[in-house]
């Protein structure tokens, strides 16, 4: 294996890793009531039980 | 919470349209969206207040509504803030009631309904400036004595004038805590408001609020008893009991608070407002024309084909600078990458090339906003919702619809939340379905890059923007069918009337709408360095490997008689078919071809299911790998233009034809194609139902248009 691929390697898993995490964060967000788009505004609006 | 933290809160409230995000930002420094057309706010919003003696509070930025009675979720939002029953807030120490200081009499209606919650109060009359104008001369010092000593500070928001005393009003407000005073109701009504309360107490076991027992005894829809656990029927009998009381008193029971609450501000406000008279003059003449029967949609039609017509003119030369400061990058980096081609590869055809393909972009957003700001600023696009108001009728819908169709045109998921504003829960719905067929400005990139490498060289400037305004149409002309279908057959909407505040027209800030421009220009450069930046080398790896060498030493061993040149070409486009991307696409691309797209615009289109405006990185990376990294390398319009199917019956002919190019333009105008954008609609209809019929409904759409699009125009052409 050489240099070229494992620096290639890195970059495109790096880039996989933070698509996922960033989808799974803002998955975890709407189930808690947060703003369901990307924006990250937070807005909660969910009247009291 | 945070020792930093305030510890005590403070609400904005007021009627829609009155300036309280404007002056919630200059009273936090924040820069919340404002808007010179109601229902700009939909949820709460808030930032820190200092009120100048020390005393830090949170400032929360509330919707506007005209009174207690609760007919819309946002509306709800402010009654459950006000009354402590939102999520994770306590009832707030003090409330600041925004009012136009134009219309007190109107206004007021609201902070005299605020009497029953027993909070400090500070009143605002806002737009000073503009009662200056008309004459009107306030005599706050008057008002606040007949309120018993409720802080009234006069302010222009909008120019900054009048913050310093509205802290410090703050500040006197959670110390002095002054209410306002109490209406005093005839005796046979507060009677009734005794049973109702003695009923409650009874029932429930605990005395209900002074507020409660208001929205019980006058509003026929109010969800107060549902909430306090006060069950039919025995709740029905009890307030039945109490109406029959009002009636007695001479007043119709649902009809009641109002008649006694203006009754009393008429007199509070004798002697308070003096002048007046000239309100209307300039903006009614304008209106004559704006609003006119034919002449307003022929003005609002004018204004958005000049306005597209203006974006393609004035973004051209920044737009060729930045595709030209692209190639120089790729022309600087490439040669220092010589000895790794994969790493090269990576960098100049999947970084630079993806991600600049699509900022590229960024002249013609920061110019769409500037003249989208501008006209919502001015007053503008409230008639424009006016205008509307016919077309939506006609459909189910109404005017109040206009404004998260209107918001759908920068972004689907404030459009979905604004309907919030709606109170028919089926309208609501009706509406939220409707907003994402708006072309939405992700759209934007992939219509521009269409029009201007095939509309704008083959058909000149002036198609070019009548194609542009067409597209951003056509979303439009399938949302009013659609939601006809809908309102009429399915959910059986009833017809709603619409009735919105004009605002009058202003001189939009410069501030505001430089502001507006740099957070679009910074939310698109920030997603071409994040998502755009990682999809792209996703596509870049995914269109890259594997890189079998037989592949290469097959095309080698034939290609003698031609020269090395063109073998390198045939060399790297074999190469990108036989990559993952390229075996995805040709299996799929038999259902896109109908539409005329080959297996490179099928993997961009399925590419964009997350985020449509990944089309123009994934076009850029797919068509830039097999062109190399050389210096001279074209620009992806180039590429595209003269790109031509190589197999199949329509080979040696262009890809992107006028057929394929309208079809493609027409896909992504009709096509669910934004995974935030569902889960939005899922959420703001209770459930995932209404979004997967959206996602099948508007994708199956897209699909069929784009093949009769398609199918037409080749057969024309």
């Amino acid at each position: 294996m050489t240099l070229e691929t494992i620096i290639v390697g890195i970059v495109v898993g790096f880039a996989g890793g933070w698509l996922v995490r960033r989808w799974l964060a803002a998955a975890r967000r709407r189930k808690e009531g947060g703003c369901a788009g990307d924006c990250g505004c937070a807005a909660k609006i969910q009247p009291k039980k | 919470m945070s020792a930093t933290e305030p510890s005590l809160t403070v609400a904005l409230v007021g009627n829609p349209n009155t300036g309280k995000s404007t002056l919630f930002n200059a009273l936090t420094g924040l820069r919340q969206r404002v808007g010179n057309y109601p229902g700009v706010t939909v949820a709460r919003k808030s930032g820190q207040c200092d009120c100048g003696n020390g005393t830090k509070v949170e400032l929360i930025d509330l919707p506007g509504l005209y009174s207690l009675s609760a007919a819309s979720p946002d509306e709800q939002v402010v009654i459950d803030a006000l009354s402590g029953h939102l999520a994770a807030d306590h009832r707030p120490d003090a409330v600041v009631v925004v009012v136009d200081a134009t219309n007190l009499l109107r206004n007021l209606f609201l902070a005299s309904q605020l009497s029953e919650l027993a909070l400090p109060v500070v009143l605002v009359l806002n737009q000073a400036d503009v009662a200056a104008e008309q004459g009107l001369k306030i005599d706050t010092e008057l008002l606040s004595r007949r309120l018993g000593g409720v802080p009234v500070v006069l302010t222009s928001a909008w120019k900054g004038e009048g913050i310093a005393g509205v802290r410090r009003a703050i500040g006197e407000a959670l110390v002095q805590r002054v209410r306002m005073p109490a209406v005093e109701w005839p005796a046979l009504v507060e009677e009734a408001m005794a049973d109702v309360a003695a009923g409650v107490a009874a029932d429930i076991g605990r005395a209900p609020g002074r507020a409660d027992v208001e929205r019980l005894l006058f509003d026929s829809t109010t969800s107060v008893g549902q909430r306090l656990g006060w069950a039919a029927p025995r709740r029905d009998a009890v307030i039945r009991a109490a109406r029959d009381k009002v009636r007695r008193a001479g007043y119709n029971p649902l009809a009641a608070e109002p008649l006694i609450h203006y009754e009393r501000l008429r007199k509070l406000l004798e002697g308070v407002v003096q002048g007046g008279g000239n309100r209307t003059g300039g903006s009614a003449a304008v209106d004559q024309v704006l609003l006119h029967r034919v002449l307003g949609p022929m003005v609002f039609a004018g204004i958005m084909l000049g306005m597209f017509a203006s974006v393609f003119w004035l973004a051209k030369f920044p737009m060729q600078w930045i595709s030209g400061g692209v190639d120089w990058l790729k022309a600087v980096v490439a040669p220092s990458l010589d000895s790794m081609p994969m790493l090269q590869s990576l960098v100049t055809d999947g970084m630079i090339g993806g991600v600049g393909a699509f900022l590229a972009f960024l002249p013609q957003i920061l110019i769409l906003f500037l003249f989208v700001s501008i006209l919502e600023d001015s007053g503008y696009m409230a008639r424009a919702a006016f205008i509307m108001d016919r077309l939506f009728s006609w459909c189910g819908l109404n005017g109040k619809s206009f404004v998260p169709m209107l918001s759908g045109f920068a972004c689907a998921i404030p459009g979905i939340l604004s309907t919030r504003t709606i109170e028919d829960p089926k309208a609501r719905l009706a509406t939220a379905f409707a907003v994402p067929f708006m072309s939405c400005s992700a759209r934007f990139p992939i219509y521009a890059l269409m029009c201007a490498a095939f509309i704008l060289p083959k058909y000149g400037a002036g198609w070019e923007s009548v194609v542009m305004v067409g597209m951003h149409c056509v979303g439009l002309l399938f949302a009013v069918p659609t939601a006809f279908v809908l309102t009429r057959f399915v959910l059986k909407v009833k017809p709603q009337p619409f009735v919105l505040e004009l605002p009058r027209y202003q001189m939009p800030k410069p501030r505001d709408v430089l502001w507006r421009m740099w957070q679009n220009a910074a939310e698109f450069v920030s997603k071409a360095g994040t998502v755009i930046f990682a999809i792209t080398i996703i596509v870049w790896a995914l269109s890259y490997f594997p890189r079998d060498p037989a592949v290469e030493q097959r095309i080698r061993a034939n290609g003698d008689s031609v020269g090395a040149e063109v073998v390198a070409a045939r060399v790297q486009a074999a190469y990108v078919e036989q990559s993952y991307m390229g075996r995805f696409g040709k299996a799929v691309q038999p259902i896109f071809d109908p539409c005329g797209f080959d297996w490179k615009i099928t993997v961009g289109v399925l590419a964009s299911f997350p985020a449509r405006e990944v089309i123009v990185s994934t076009l850029g990376v797919t068509y830039s790998v097999g062109e190399g990294a050389k210096a001279d390398s074209k620009h992806l319009q180039q590429v595209m233009f003269d790109a031509k199917w190589t197999e199949g019956p329509r080979v040696g002919t262009p890809i992107f034809s006028l057929a394929a190019v309208l079809a493609l333009m027409v896909f992504f105008a009709l096509c669910s194609q934004c995974g935030p954008t569902i889960a939005t609609l899922a959420q703001e209809t209770g459930g995932w139902k209404w979004a997967a019929i959206s996602f099948v409904y508007m994708t199956a759409l897209a699909w069929l248009m784009a093949v009769a699009v398609y199918q037409v125009v080749i057969r024309l052409t």
